[in-house]
C-alpha cells in the first residue's frame, strides 16, 4: 500500500477535517446565548476567584523533565537493542536499576536537609 | 484511490473507530455500575447503547460559554487537536489484519510520542483557562501522565524486544505468524502497562487531575459545549486507543484461529479489546482515588524498577 491515502500526514489531515466539521456542526445548532458578568467570570463556587494565573513552582517540575528525559532516552536505548539481545543490554539496564533503587534514599536525604 | 478514501472513513477508518468509541463507553458505564448495584443507561436504543451518542449530540448542543480570561487560541484548540490526535493514533492499531491502516518502521516510538503530546494538551487546557482549579488540574495532570509515561514504553519495549521490531504491525505478524503471544514473556510488562494506561487515561485510581470533590472538573472545569463534546469524545476514542494498544501488543491483536479469513480477525481483536475494557472498568470499580504522594511514588519505586526487571529478564531469555 504504497498509496498517499494510507500515510499519516494524510490521515492527520482527515482527522483534523473531521473534529473541525464536529466543531463547526457544535456552533451551528447550539444556542448563542446572552453575555452576562457570572458567564464571563471564570468558575468558582461561592467564593471570589480574580482572574488570574497561578504562579506555580516551576523548580520541581525542572527535576521531574530531567528524569522524563533520562528515562525516555533509556527507553530508547533499551528498544533499539532487539537487534542484539543479550548480556550487554541487560547489564546497562541493570546498572539503571541500581541507579534508580540508590537515587531514592538520596532524594529522601535532600527533602530532610 | 476511491476505495482507499472509503476505507480511511468508513470501514476500517473513522466511523468504524467511533461506533467502537461510543460502544466502549457505553460497555465501561454498564459494567462498572452493575459492579456497584446500579443499572447504569437503560432508557436511549436497546439496553441503552444510544446513550453515549445521545449524550454527544447533547453537549454539541448546548451553549459554549468561553470566559473572559481564556486564553482563546489555545482553549479553542485543546479539544479539537486531542480528538484530531486520538483519532490518529487509533489508525496504527491493526484491527482488520495483521497491518493496520497506516504503519511504519518504528510507529512504536511515534505512539509514546502521540501519547505525550495528549499529555502536554492536558497541561496547556488547564493552563489556559485561568482558573484555579484548572491550572492546579493541569499540573497534577501533567506530573501524573508524563510520570507514568516512562514505565508505560519500557512494558512497550518488551514485545519490541521478543518480536525484533518497532513497528507496531510488524508485532502483530510475528505474533500471528508464530502463534506465541507476547504476554508469555512479558507478564510483568503487561501488568505494567495496564496500570500505566490506567494513568494516562485519568481513571478512577488515578483520577487526581480531575478529583471532583477537591478540584471541580480538574483541567476541565472552564470548557463547556461543543469542546467538552469534543474532550469527552476524545476520552472515548483513548479509551479504545489503550484497549487497542495493549491487545496488539501483549495479546496477539486479530491473531486467532482462522484470523486469515475476513471478518474473523476483527472478531478476535472485538473479543481481546472487550476483556482489556472489563478489566479496566474493574479495576475502577475496585480502587479508591490514590494521594498524590502514592501517586507518583507508586510510579518511580514500583512500576519503573519492575519494568526495568521484567527487560532485564527478557534479554537474559532471548540472549
Amino acid at each position: 500500500m504504497a498509496s498517499i491515502v494510507s500515510t499519516l500526514p494524510f490521515v492527520l489531515l482527515v482527522s483534523l477535517i473531521i473534529t473541525l466539521i464536529f466543531y463547526w456542526i457544535g456552533g451551528k445548532i447550539a444556542p448563542k446565548g446572552t453575555k452576562t458578568p457570572g458567564k464571563l467570570a471564570p468558575y468558582a463556587c461561592g467564593e471570589d476567584f480574580p482572574a488570574e494565573k497561578l504562579q506555580m513552582n516551576v523548580q520541581n517540575f525542572f527535576i521531574y523533565a530531567v528524569y522524563f528525559m533520562i528515562f525516555d532516552i533509556l527507553a530508547f536505548v533499551l528498544a533499539i537493542s532487539f537487534v542484539n539481545p543479550g548480556l550487554m543490554p541487560a547489564f546497562f539496564a541493570i546498572i539503571t536499576l541500581l541507579a534508580v533503587i540508590l537515587l531514592l534514599p538520596l532524594l529522601k536525604l535532600k527533602q530532610k536537609v | 484511490m476511491i476505495i482507499e478514501i472509503l476505507k480511511l472513513l468508513i470501514i476500517p477508518g473513522i466511523f468504524f473507530l467511533f461506533t467502537l468509541a461510543l460502544f466502549y463507553q457505553w460497555l465501561d458505564r454498564r459494567f462498572l455500575a452493575r459492579l456497584q448495584n446500579r443499572r447504569g443507561p437503560m432508557h436511549t436504543g436497546s439496553h441503552g447503547t444510544l446513550q453515549p451518542l445521545a449524550d454527544f449530540i447533547k453537549l454539541l448542543a448546548k451553549e459554549d460559554i468561553e470566559p473572559e480570561a481564556v486564553d482563546k487560541p489555545v482553549f479553542r484548540g485543546v479539544p479539537i487537536l486531542l480528538s484530531t490526535i486520538s483519532i490518529t493514533a487509533l489508525f496504527f492499531i491493526p484491527i482488520w489484519g495483521v497491518k493496520a491502516f497506516v504503519h511504519f518502521e518504528g510507529d512504536l516510538i511515534f505512539m509514546t510520542f502521540l501519547m505525550t503530546l495528549i499529555a502536554i494538551l492536558a497541561f496547556l487546557g488547564g493552563w489556559s483557562s485561568t482558573n484555579r482549579f484548572s491550572t492546579i488540574g493541569g499540573l497534577r495532570a501533567a506530573m501524573q501522565t508524563l510520570g507514568y509515561e516512562v514505565p508505560l514504553s519500557l512494558a512497550f519495549i518488551g514485545p519490541a524486544i521478543v518480536a525484533k521490531s518497532l513497528s507496531i504491525s510488524k508485532i502483530v505478524e510475528w505474533q500471528a505468524s508464530t502463534g506465541i503471544w507476547a504476554i508469555i514473556l512479558n507478564p510483568l510488562g503487561f501488568g505494567i502497562a495496564i496500570i500505566a494506561l490506567l494513568a494516562e487515561l485519568e481513571k478512577v485510581p488515578f483520577d487526581l487531575p480531575e478529583a471532583e470533590t477537591e478540584l471541580v472538573a480538574g483541567w476541565q472545569t472552564e470548557f463547556s459545549g461543543r469542546k467538552l463534546a469534543l474532550l469527552r469524545f476524545a476520552f472515548d476514542l483513548e479509551l479504545v486507543l489503550a484497549a487497542g494498544l495493549i491487545t496488539s501488543l501483549f495479546l496477539g491483536g486479530p491473531a486467532g484461529p482462522f484470523y486469515n479469513i475476513p471478518w474473523v480477525g476483527v472478531i478476535w481483536f472485538f473479543i481481546k479489546t472487550t476483556i482489556v475494557v472489563l478489566i479496566l472498568s474493574n479495576l475502577r470499580g475496585l480502587f479508591a482515588r490514590f494521594r498524590i504522594d502514592q501517586m507518583v511514588s507508586g510510579c518511580w519505586k514500583y512500576l519503573v524498577p519492575l519494568a526495568i526487571i521484567q527487560i532485564i529478564f527478557l534479554q537474559l531469555v532471548l540472549g
